[in-house]
């Protein structure tokens, strides 16, 4: 309890100093780039600390000197060339002025305010799948970066030296890791991949000073549990309610991934969302938003939390757009369906149970001659990252409308993928969900193929997003309308942050392998 | 004389390099059977580390990317050029990025895969084989495309689908079946003088609309400035997605087959 009271004075205190910095132009004063659980817990708005933002994942902004009014006056304030071929999947820190990101394994500190490189980390990984990387995580004046060979390095933030290096997964049995650590107090809680092998997902907790294991979670039986599935990979980084003191996280998909035989039932823990206690590790409410998946869809999307009034009622709510099409919103303090609705094609369910949770055709498993699946192995949205938007109560996701051929056979054996599936058609739809009735109440299409691009919504109304064709969007939040575009010449694979810094604010975005910082022009001039 | 026999040493030691390094790059050079393996191990380290999250760790097949070991291209290269120039401009369409390796990285590729296309035997393949396809009625996929499908609206088996069945076989015809990418659509974009041009869609985003003309001129505007209609055959293909049944595709294929 005595931590919990001085965490809520540094956090009233912070929030003080937060309000004034807000109503003034207010100098960096925090030169050390230390990171504090205050921080953490409360964000000033010259910082994004964690890869949500915050720990709501909401990935909303308070700031409002960019408005819709203001919008189609955004222009280049600078932009960071990486120099190396890999997209940029990541959303970069910001933290007393410097900007933290990430492709699998790099790290680049960089100069907010001019856009120039301060240290670059290089770690090259032979081993591992380097599929993407989420960005790292922050406590105090270390970074903590995941490494494809499943190595927690923590960085000393100042100049990339490495302060630990520790193993948290044997690479070598087929695990890697691409995601972005979660700092709850001196818990730093990673997650891992792997879905070639049939190996139990699982989160661990380091000690955020010392990197010595505190606990694990197990997200399956152990490989080889009769009737049971291995797999509920952690492939993205969960959520936290300091009230609750519970952490909030996605599942991945069972494996064997397309052959569900070997393991009949709901194969729990995969494809969940489960509410954790992360001083222990130990489970306290698990909701499961695919029920025996056999067709890839993790689920692992940011798991929002929000309160609000639903259906007249105040709650702490959980909201997920789940990769198998599905948008759920649950009271988080039980894990209780609140509501559940579809927000796109999907023709693979029987409808949904009295939990709320959807129940598989049988006949729209992976079959020896195919079945048309809707969506694709894709997902009816992935990694990209949605928004929530209080004022207007909706929920922003970027969703990808498709379908797909399914199959299995027994020749296919019961290990890793056990099939094939083979996408044939989808697009990219900017969706804005009304979460207490699922409706959707405006779409913005992005273009054939789909979109890579998460969703940032700020208090001013504008909803910062990216098109198939790589342009960046600032839209209308209230009616998805398009305030403004850039051409960036790369779609979008990462989600977009929003700060302020010495009174003016920036939106950061990444595509291809540039980060570009968007701004106002200075006192009506050209960016200086 | 020393300074013309220094300049024919250079120059013969430069001819001997770039040659070396054109067979090399080729890939054509006979490799001694270690220097052959290290070529596979090295390239099954690059696989695994950059292609086999979509391609599958035994390259056949992932998440959502074919499996190598029966493409066509993959085993019909000899050279290893082809699909060099696959892992160097990728597959933007079907989301393959580029690859930016050196010539000895894709040799050590090329070396891998086809190590794998001799590994793979029937009964591993979790690739789709034709005959994993041959579950419909003819009879039923004829009536579905001259009636519910609505394919017979645009297309024919006596004239632009004579012979499909001799061009695309197995997995490949039943994907172009449902839909063919690439298919090119047509736009008619009206000027603000009120002239209309048309042609072949060329590109299309919110704010730019392009198309090459009937001379082949590529032509493009502001989408805030002109008027334009897009005609998209192809999205006949989409609407029946939410329609098929899995026996009305399994019973189009059947008949589809038929048209060799």
């Amino acid at each position: 309890m005595k931590l919990l009271r001085n965490r809520l004075a540094f956090a009233a205190g912070t929030l003080l100093f937060a309000a004034w910095c807000s109503f003034s132009a207010c100098p960096r004063l925090l030169m050390a780039q230390d990171l504090e659980s205050a921080q953490l817990l409360n964000p000033p708005p010259d910082s994004w600390p964690l890869y949500h933002g915050d720990y709501s994942g909401e990935r909303h902004s308070r700031l409002t000197q960019i408005t819709p009014g203001n919008a189609g006056d955004l222009s280049l304030a600078w932009a960071f060339q990486t120099g190396q071929n890999a997209d940029i999947k990541s959303s970069p820190l910001l933290v007393d002025g410097v900007l933290y990101f990430t492709v699998p394994d790099h790290v680049w500190a960089v100069d907010a305010l001019s856009g120039h490189m301060i240290w670059h980390y290089y770690r090259r990984s032979t081993k591992g799948l380097h599929i993407g990387h989420r960005g790292v995580g922050m406590y105090k004046g270390w970074l903590y970066f995941t490494t494809p060979d499943c190595h927690l390095i923590a960085l000393n933030a100042k100049d990339g030296t490495v302060y630990w290096d520790k193993v948290f997964a044997d690479v070598d049995r087929g695990y890697w890791s691409t995601m972005s650590p979660l700092v709850v107090g001196d818990h730093v809680i990673v997650g891992v991949s792997g879905d070639f092998d049939n190996l139990p997902g699982y989160l661990r907790s380091l000690d955020a000073e010392t990197g010595d294991t505190q606990w694990q979670w197990d997200a399956t039986p152990p490989a080889g549990t009769l009737n049971s599935p291995t797999g509920g990979m952690t492939w993205m980084t969960g959520t936290y309610d300091p009230g609750l003191n519970l952490v909030y996280w996605g599942t991945g998909n069972p494996t064997p991934v397309l052959n569900g035989r070997p393991r009949p039932g709901n194969d729990l823990y995969t494809c969940s969302i489960v509410a954790l206690n992360p001083d222990t590790g130990k489970l306290v409410w698990s909701f499961q938003p695919s029920p025996h998946d056999t067709h890839d869809w993790d689920a692992v999307e940011t798991p929002v939390l929000v309160d609000g009034d639903f259906h007249g009622r105040p709650r702490k709510m959980l909201m997920q757009a789940s990769r198998n099409g599905y948008f759920f919103v649950l009271d988080r303090t039980t894990g209780k369906g609140l509501l559940t609705t579809t927000f796109g094609p999907v023709n693979w369910s029987l409808g949904v149970d009295a939990q709320g949770e959807p129940i598989p055709n049988p006949e729209k498993e992976p079959a020896p001659d195919g079945r048309l699946i809707a969506p694709d192995e894709g997902g009816l949205t992935n990694f990209r990252a949605p928004s929530f938007d209080p004022k207007t109560g909706l929920f922003i996701v970027d969703a990808h409308p498709s379908y797909s051929i399914y199959f299995a056979k027994p020749a296919d054996g019961a290990y890793g993928w056990a099939g094939a599936d083979y996408g044939l058609w989808g697009k990219g739809v900017i969706e804005a969900i009304d979460y207490e009735t699922g409706k959707i109440r405006w779409r913005h299409e992005v273009g054939p193929g789909g979109s890579g691009a998460g969703v940032l919504t700020t208090d001013s109304g504008l909803t910062i997003t990216g098109d198939s064709a790589g342009n960046v969007l600032a839209l209308d939040t209230a009616s998805g309308k398009t305030l403004w575009h850039a051409g960036t010449g790369s779609g979008m694979s990462s989600s977009p942050i929003c700060y302020e810094l010495d009174g003016r604010e920036y939106i950061v975005t990444g595509s291809g392998s540039v980060l570009f910082a968007w701004a106002l022009p200075e006192n009506g001039n050209a960016t200086r | 004389m020393k300074q013309i026999k220094e300049i024919s040493l250079i120059a013969i030691l430069a001819v001997s390099i770039a040659s070396a390094l054109a067979v090399q790059a080729a890939g054509q050079a006979p490799q001694p059977a270690n220097e052959a393996a290290g070529a596979v191990s090295a390239g099954n380290a690059l696989f695994q580390q950059n292609c086999a999250f979509c391609h599958g760790r035994d390259a056949m097949g992932g998440e959502t990317g074919p499996d190598l070991t029966q493409s066509k291209l993959v085993r019909s290269d000899t050279t290893g050029e082809k699909i060099a120039a696959v892992v160097r401009a990728g597959r933007p369409d079907n989301k393959m990025p580029a690859f930016n390796f050196s010539a000895q990285q894709i040799d050590s590729l090329v070396a891998y895969l086809r190590a794998r296309i001799a590994a793979a035997r029937a009964g591993d393949r979790r690739g789709v084989d034709p005959s994993d396809l041959q579950t419909g009625n003819v009879a039923a996929g004829m009536a579905y495309f001259n009636g519910a499908g609505g394919c017979s609206n645009c297309h024919s088996p006596t004239g632009d689908l004579a012979g499909i069945a001799t061009r695309y076989q197995g997995l490949q015809l039943e994907e172009r079946m449902l839909y063919p990418k690439g298919a090119k659509s047509t736009v008619a974009v009206t000027l603000p003088s009120g002239q209309t041009i048309s042609g072949t869609l060329a590109y299309l985003d919110e704010f730019t609309v392009a198309l090459r003309d009937s001379g082949g001129t590529y032509r493009s505007w502001p989408t805030n400035q002109v008027k334009y209609r897009v005609d998209a055959p192809v999205d006949a293909h989409v609407t029946l997605f939410s329609k098929y049944t899995d026996d009305d595709i399994h019973n189009l294929m059947a008949y589809l087959q038929t048209l060799r």
